[in-house]
């Protein structure tokens, strides 16, 4: 199978990068895939800590990229699935360490050895947004239905359609139903509307991904966590699955949860995502 | 919906439709470099062409550029000034005004009053 690379992008900070790369990560490995994630924030490195993997550094990809050990070395293998591997960013330096050159050549050695390569992108437009992209085969944005975040997301397909890169596609993250039902959010449709990309997942809000960030364990392992189901869905779809897209209203009283249970409820989302 | 809805009163948006209209506007000028005098320029390029053909009520004219389904379009809403209607009329000769008007050409002319 070819190997790909996929880019995790999102313009603005803050919108949930990391925590989709080791997410998507994970549930593919879960999946049989042999995974490299790669933390591209050099300076600012979280992608070890989401993971729990923050204690294992060695060597980071600055020195790999500088000749001073082996990618193998640097790799640090998930300690939960063993087709998981991480390769953290230098905390030390900033983003000029690498240029995108080098950034391609690392891509070119991580595809021989695994079937996803997926780069967590540091926010904004600067060096580090453009080493991230420059050896992607597919970038995915991590968009809020939020103003600013949508901005920024406009942004960042412009960008990448100068780079020569395909159409981005849109993972919506940190939903809230109970807003969007009340008319203070944008809902999923609006945000397609006015970005005009294809959509591979919709993440609600979850207080439990922020005790999966402090506890060092992905959402995806949490059974209870519907933003969990959605990244493993989310998953399902980059490899190529027809998996319909989540629901997006919540059921909110006892009643409605009955009802729903004993088929009197509103009919799932029939709509297919392309894969 | 139509683009102008918000703008002119029609409908009060919820604060996530102010977002999707507010975006819709801020997308398509942040892409093609729009500011505030250029769209003005725009404007009065307009009506400079359209009240060669039509009388236009400068008044109430509204230009925008928004996004619309992966496009970015300039929307233009510009109200025609009401016209005088004038025609002959020929009453039937069955008909009560035909034996008072008898022999003479009538001539009409309308004109609708401004509801504002």
């Amino acid at each position: 199978m070819d190997s790909r690379v996929i880019t995790i992008t999102s313009g603005k900070g803050g919108v949930g990068k990391t925590t989709t790369t080791a997410n998507l990560g994970t549930a593919l490995a879960m999946q049989g895939k042999k995974v490299a994630v790669v933390d591209s924030d050099i300076g600012l490195r979280n992608l070890d800590a989401v993971l729990g993997l923050e204690n294992r550094i060695v060597y980071d990809l600055v020195d790999v990229v500088e000749g001073q050990c082996r990618l193998r070395q640097a790799l640090i293998k998930d300690k939960r699935l063993p087709e998981l591997y991480l390769l953290p960013a230098a905390q030390t330096r900033d983003k000029n360490a690498i240029n995108s050159i080098q950034m391609e050549q690392l891509c070119q050695q991580l595809r021989q050895e695994f079937d996803f390569v997926l780069i967590d992108s540091p926010a904004g437009i600067e060096q580090g947004f453009r080493n991230a992209i420059v050896g992607a085969d597919e970038i995915i944005i991590v968009a809020n239905p939020e103003m600013a975040s949508v901005r920024d997301a406009d942004r960042i397909i412009g960008l990448v359609e100068a780079a020569g890169k395909p159409e981005p596609r849109l993972i919506l993250n940190r939903l809230r139903p109970e807003m969007v039902k009340r008319g203070d959010m944008m809902d999923v449709a609006d945000v397609l509307e006015v970005l005009g990309i294809d959509l591979v997942g919709i993440v609600p809000e979850d207080e439990l991904i922020i005790v999966s960030i402090n506890k060092g364990e992905p959402i995806v392992y949490e059974k209870r966590s519907r933003a969990g189901s959605a990244y493993i869905n989310a998953a399902q779809r980059i490899i190529g699955k027809e998996v319909p897209l989540e629901e997006v209203e919540e059921a909110t009283t006892f009643m409605e949860r009955l009802r729903r249970m004993i088929g009197f409820g509103p009919p799932m989302a029939e709509k297919r995502v392309r894969s | 919906m139509g683009i102008f809805d918000f703008m002119t009163g029609r409908k009060k948006p919820t604060p996530g439709e102010v977002a999707k209209e507010r975006l819709k506007v801020v997308l398509a000028h942040d892409r093609l470099k729009v500011n505030p005098e250029l769209l003005e320029q725009i404007k009065t390029d307009l009506l400079a062409v359209i009240s060669r053909r039509l009388e236009v009520d400068e008044q109430h004219v509204q230009v925008i550029i928004a996004r619309d389904d992966r496009w970015d379009k300039l929307h233009a809403d510009v109200p025609i000034k009401r016209q005088k209607i004038s025609f002959e009329w020929d009453p039937p000769a069955y008909s009560p005004s035909a034996n008072a008007l008898r022999g003479n050409k009538i001539r009409v002319e309308v004109e609708r009053l401004e509801d504002e």
